[in-house]
């Protein structure tokens, strides 16, 4: 028999209506890096979620050191050992680095705080390992960099031995998911067992021991990573080959669509401008991609080039009319459409019929109202009309509450309302944000299908994947500035992963000057 | 095929207990029961031995005075669906009160101080009520649309200066007011509203009119690009921003017919004729806060927001205060029943998600015989529609 | 100089159930539960309050000690009335706008009901008096002494002994950063181990003993001891809310806005002992209108940089993070 430090032994928990994680076994030793795979909605947050103690599961058993535990809360998990590092951050915004970390477990006399003695400890830790923060620095004011440092900190500031990293690399740069696996590995050097959830391959590759696989809520299997190969994990993770190039055709470049001219937008958060000067085309038949790590200010210029917010300066074009002051809706006639970052906040009215979302653009136009009455037949035929065609699963069909629906097919009823409409150019913002495979291939082979319709897409994404397999050309944001201009053709992931963080620029704004 | 019945009335069951004028109706009737029950404790100990009678009277009452039901229903429906129709564009007007007295001093003023002819005189003063309420009601309109101050204090406040400024207005006008009485003088009786002629009634055209207009709203909020927007603002500010749609002309409009309808409220009930010839409603300027306008907080919320749900709640609280005030013959006072409205609100507040709890309760019940009988191999064809984007959420 | 000597006396006794109830306010906001049911509290903490100085009145107890243990009580019967506002925001996650508004209607009504029950009027009249001539020793320090030291009541020591509680309690204790933690990011606290629904209990229930001392404290200075059910506490309770976000949910900031408001009050009912303000022949009402049109004011100056907490108002759902 194995010592393992951590074992979860046929763990079943379930949601309303879905199964997270059915009969899952996983064995964690100490001193191990322990990979957990698997798509979004594979289970793998719910599964760690479980082992500090933020869910009951329904089946199953937990034990450390062999022995069995009841693990009903952080706290209980926080006395074990056990401590985690979230994908959403858990960092209160209006607290001090020092505040954050010792929120929980705050050294106290008689109830008062002692934060010299926990700055001391804090600034100990920060020293060992290379994690430098600022700890009198706010949260809102700090790098999402240092945030995940301030994260780490907070681990390490209770002894935790048991270190759950839950998609720790999604929001750094690939200078910093370095620094980030080169610090794990010092962890487990030094007999720290860390549990590393992911779905990059790469990063599993290069730090991890061993390798356990879900799919779908299901156990696949535990591999030793010495032992494997990049294509079989994959092929453990979707079940099935999968090719992740998308098929394109040359593009066909036209006129100009949308043509930014200096474009600056301050911030909400900070005293600094979001968007700072940035400038450039994008012409019909090609798919621009505005790449960069989450937080560069894409969100602001989107809302700028929407009209969701004002910018301070510069110039918006769209098919040669000035934009700039209009109105969203003058935008949207003047043939912009726009897939939202976010579906649920500004995509949809969830508690709507999907019938009543599927004309959200359009309900005001002489075809769907008459002197103010909607014509709600007509809505109905309409709604059924796209339903059929950009094949939206739903209970009730038109008649289904938006909110029932899965999230791929509410991606689908937005892209459907979106491209359904007439434009010229077509915005999406991380259109494939927590969607599965299959509806990753969908909202890929759209966004194409408009390119070769002669339309001009916009495309925003952090995923390096996507970048480089759907666009035809390449922006980098850094810092709000457009950093450079990159040939996906041309270009390597590495050269890009440098652009996005910082690390490199061109002067791109005077060589296109000429153009 | 027995099971396969089974399975049928399941899923009919659920599609009831699924629909929401089924879940808000039932949440209503739920928190009206506690308020009573509550209210019949509060009877049981004041009076142990008339309890019985007494919340006779509260049940049952109301039916001998049916006339006077509409009557005093009119004032609580119209400021009910102010508060309900603010409500579902996610605004909370409290301010109903305020505006309320604002509309009664409008329709004081036209009755006593315009000389127009007597067949259009009422109309003119209604009218008047309605444009009072409205500018009442547009202050916090701007202040929400274009200074983002939450309309739920502007409104509070603006109850206590449209109170006081009414009062004011009105103990300076000679011609209105009387201050040996302390009240308004009594309105000519050109510009009370035209009685339905039940004896011993004030009722009178207003509740008409008051369901008219709570049809009306049905109608925009159901029907209308207009009602469209209102009630995708109330669900989903941002997405309605990201339609296109003028939220802050829509709040300004919203809180401005709010208004409105609050200010009809209020000359709905102070040009209500009067059962004894030669009299009339009046009006005491003593600084305090309309109760008509929290009562129809009261409404709205019972009747779900919905205009049809707020004209049936309006009758029903006007039919326990009736009542209420019967019940004084056994020696109760009619305090009681603010008590039970109080305590209904209480309880309406989250009645939905106890009535949710108890559905869920009943069906797993259901659910739990059913799968004892049923193949299983049947479930996931039925599950499938439940599985909302929140629960993948939860399971990434 | 007698004048100002006069507001200010006349202005702390106002300005302290304003500080109290704002302070209560801040509790509850800042674990993230929005207590508009203020008003309702306070009314229930001075009419147990007043109830209490109605039975002891002629018991010969001394004043002072009366006032304590009205103070007492109206601090228990007020966190006890905040409990079903918890109950139902924290338990039940419901409206909490709604329900506050429900706790407001009630208790204007039960006290109502009781007193015509019991007493045969619309409230509770008490001949108890509290006030306080001059206070030994500190009352002879020169201007400061007779600002603050005479003609007073002790509710304005006790208001300012809370507000130091208050200071200490929010940024030097473990229990302030919890609780500012719950109401700012519940999920950040609950992921390190807080139980947000026993802190947000314990916010409302301070909030609670606050108002109900606010309460009795305005039957005590503003009223003379006595409680009505009809006019209450004339929307202190909710001008203490603005008072509240006047002062951006900063204890220091709130004194400041409380004796703003206060002042206002005050010099709204001292009309006629002003000769200046008397002689513009301005009627006394827009004065009594002044705390409220300037509250709008103020709001709208300060709602743009309003630093609320962010998940006031909203349900803390467990299962939902």
């Amino acid at each position: 028999m194995e010592n393992y430090i951590v074992e979860m032994l046929n763990i079943t928990k379930k949601f309303p209506g879905i199964i997270a994680n059915d009969n899952i076994t996983l064995r964690l030793k100490k001193g191990e890096i322990h990979a957990l795979l698997g798509e979004n909605g594979a289970g793998k947050s719910t599964l760690m979620s479980v082992l500090f103690g933020l869910y009951q599961p329904e089946g199953g058993e937990i034990k450390k050191n062999g022995k069995i535990v009841n693990i009903s809360n952080p706290n209980d998990a926080n006395a074990l050992g056990i401590g985690m590092v979230h994908q959403h951050f858990k960092l209160v915004e209006i607290f001090t680095v020092l505040e954050n970390i010792i929120l929980g477990v705050e050294p106290n006399k008689m109830g008062f705080l002692q934060q010299k003695e926990a700055r001391e400890k804090v600034m100990d830790l920060s020293e060992k390992y290379g994690l430098k923060i600022d700890p009198d620095a706010l949260i809102e004011n700090i790098t999402v960099g240092m945030q995940q440092r301030v994260e780490i900190l907070k681990m390490l500031y209770r002894d935790n031995e048991i270190l759950i990293f839950d998609e720790p690399t999604a929001v750094l740069t690939p200078q910093e998911i370095k620094e980030l696996l080169h610090i794990m590995k010092e962890f487990a050097n030094e007999g720290k067992s860390i549990l590393f959830i992911t779905h990059k391959l790469n990063e599993i590759m290069e730090v991890a021991d061993q390798c356990t696989v879900l799919r779908k809520g299901k156990y696949i299997g535990t591999v030793d990573v010495k032992n494997t190969t990049k294509e079989e994990l994959s092929k453990m993770m979707v079940g099935r080959d999968i090719s992740f190039k998308v098929d394109k055709k040359e593009p066909e470049v036209g006129d100009v669509v949308l043509s930014v001219k200096n474009l600056t937008v301050p911030s909400k958060t900070h005293k600094n401008n979001a968007v700072k000067d940035v400038s450039f085309d994008v012409r019909a038949g090609e798919v621009v991609c505005l790449a960069g790590i989450e937080g560069n200010g894409q969100s602001e210029f989107v809302n700028a080039l929407t009209g969701l917010e004002k910018p301070s300066s510069g110039v918006i074009n769209l098919c040669g009319k000035d934009i700039t002051k209009s109105s969203i809706r003058q935008r949207s006639i003047d043939g912009m459409s726009h897939i939202p970052e976010d579906r649920h906040k500004h995509g949809l009215v969830l508690d709507y019929k999907l019938e009543e979302n599927l004309v959200l653009q359009r309900y005001w136009q002489p075809e769907f109202q008459n002197s103010g009455f909607i014509k709600f037949n007509e809505v109905r035929k309409y709604a059924e009309r796209l339903i059929d065609e950009y094949d939206i699963r739903s209970g009730k069909g038109s008649e289904t509450i938006t909110r029932s629906m899965s999230g791929g097919n509410q991606q689908k009823a937005i892209i459907a309302r979106e491209i359904d409409k007439e434009h010229e150019l077509l915005i999406a913002v991380q259109p494939t944000r927590g969607l599965d495979v299959g509806a990753i291939e969908y909202v890929h082979k759209q966004l194409i299908a408009r390119r070769d319709a002669g339309k001009a897409v916009f495309l925003v994404s952090l995923e390096l994947e996507e970048v480089m397999n759907v666009s035809d050309r390449i922006l980098v944001i850094y810092e709000g500035e457009i950093v450079g201009e990159l040939d996906p053709k041309t270009t390597t992931v590495q050269e890009l992963g440098l652009y996005m963080s910082g690390a490199k620029r061109d002067g791109i704004k005077e060589n296109k000057d000429g153009e | 095929m027995e099971n396969r019945n089974i399975l049928k009335n399941r899923i009919s069951f659920k599609n009831i207990t699924q629909s929401s004028g089924f879940s808000s109706f039932s949440s209503a009737g739920m928190a009206i029961l506690l308020g009573l029950i509550f209210g019949f404790f509060v009877m049981l100990f004041a009076i142990p031995g008339n309890a019985l009678a007494g919340f006779r009277y509260v049940l049952l009452g109301g039916f001998s005075r049916f006339g006077d039901v509409f009557y005093f229903a009119t004032p609580i429906l119209m400021t009910g669906l102010s508060v309900g129709f603010a409500f579902k564009m996610g605004l909370f007007n409290i301010g109903a009160s305020g505006q309320y007295t604002m509309g009664m001093f409008f329709a004081l003023y036209v009755g006593f101080m315009w000389e127009l002819p007597s067949s259009v005189h009422w109309i003119v003063a209604v009218i008047a009520g309605m444009v009072g309420g409205m500018l009442l009601g547009l202050i916090p309109g701007i202040f929400k649309a274009l200074l983002n101050v939450n309309e739920v204090i502007t409104t509070i406040m603006l109850n206590y200066i449209g109170m006081y400024l009414v009062d004011m207005l009105v103990q300076g006008n000679s011609v209105m007011y009387i201050s040996t009485k302390t009240r308004t003088n009594y309105l000519p009786s050109d510009v009370q509203l035209p009685s339905l002629g039940i004896t011993g009634s004030n009722v009178n055209v207003g509740i008409i009119l008051a369901i008219i207009i709570g049809i009306i709203l049905y109608i925009v909020l159901q029907k209308t690009t207009f009602g469209y927007e209102l009630k995708a603002t109330g669900l989903n500010k941002h997405a309605s921003e990201y339609a296109g749609m003028k939220g802050k002309t829509n709040i300004i409009i919203t809180m401005v017919i709010a208004g409105g309808l609050s200010g009809l409220g209020g000359a709905f009930a102070i040009l209500a004729p009067s059962a004894i010839a030669g009299s009339s409603m009046t009006y005491e300027p003593i600084n305090i806060i309309a109760a008509n306008g929290f009562n129809g907080i009261a409404v709205a919320l019972l009747g779900n927001s919905h205009p049809i749900g707020i004209i049936l709640s309006s009758l029903f609280i006007s039919h326990i205060q009736r009542g209420g005030t019967l019940a004084s013959l056994v020696g109760y006072k009619p305090e009681i029943i603010d008590v039970v409205i109080a305590v209904i609100i209480y309880f309406s507040a989250f009645a939905m998600i106890m009535n949710a709890a108890i559905t869920k309760f009943i069906k797993k019940k259901f659910r739990t015989k059913s799968y004892q009988q049923e193949v299983s191999a049947n479930t996931e064809e039925i599950d499938t529609n439940e599985t909302s984007d929140n629960d993948t959420k939860e399971a990434e | 100089m007698d004048t100002i000597y006069y507001l200010i006396q006349n202005m702390l006794p106002v300005a302290i159930p304003l500080l109290l109830v704002a302070l209560g306010g801040m509790y509850s906001e800042t674990s993230g539960i929005i207590n508009i049911a203020l008003e309702g509290i306070m009314l229930f903490g001075a009419f147990f309050g007043a109830l209490f100085v109605f039975i002891v009145q002629n018991s010969g107890m001394e004043p002072q000690t009366i006032l304590l243990l009205g103070m007492l009580i109206a601090a228990i019967s007020g966190s006890i009335y905040s409990l079903l506002l918890s109950f139902a925001s924290v338990n039940m996650k419901a409206n909490q706008v709604i329900t506050g508004t429900s706790l407001n209607m009630l208790i204007p009504a039960v006290i109502l009901l009781f007193s015509k029950m019991f007493f045969n009027s619309d409230g509770i009249t008490t001949n108890m008096n509290f006030y306080i001539k001059e206070i030994p020793i500190l009352s002879k320090i020169p201007v400061l002494g007779e600002m603050f030291f005479q003609r007073t009541y002790l509710t304005v020591m006790i208001g300012f002994a809370f507000l130091i509680v208050a200071v200490i309690v929010f940024y030097k204790t473990k229990f302030g950063l919890r609780l500012r933690a719950c109401g700012e990011h519940p999920h950040a606290a609950d992921s390190v181990g807080i139980n947000v629904y026993k802190m947000r209990y314990a916010g409302v229930t301070i909030s609670g003993i606050l108002a109900g001392i606010g309460g009795f404290f305005y039957s005590v200075g503003v009223m003379d001891g006595n409680v009505s059910g009809h006019t209450g506490v004339a929307g202190f309770g909710f001008l203490a809310l603005a008072v509240m976000i006047f002062g951006q949910w900063n204890p220091i900031k709130i004194l400041f806005a409380a004796l703003f408001f206060a002042f206002l009050r005050t010099l709204a009912y001292s009309i006629s002992l002003i000769p200046f303000l008397d002689n513009l022949g301005i009627d006394q009402t827009y004065y009594k209108m002044l705390p409220y049109i300037a509250t709008l004011i103020v709001l709208a100056f300060t709602s743009k940089r309003s630093r609320a907490p962010k998940a006031e108002g909203i349900p803390y759902d467990k299962s939902k993070r």
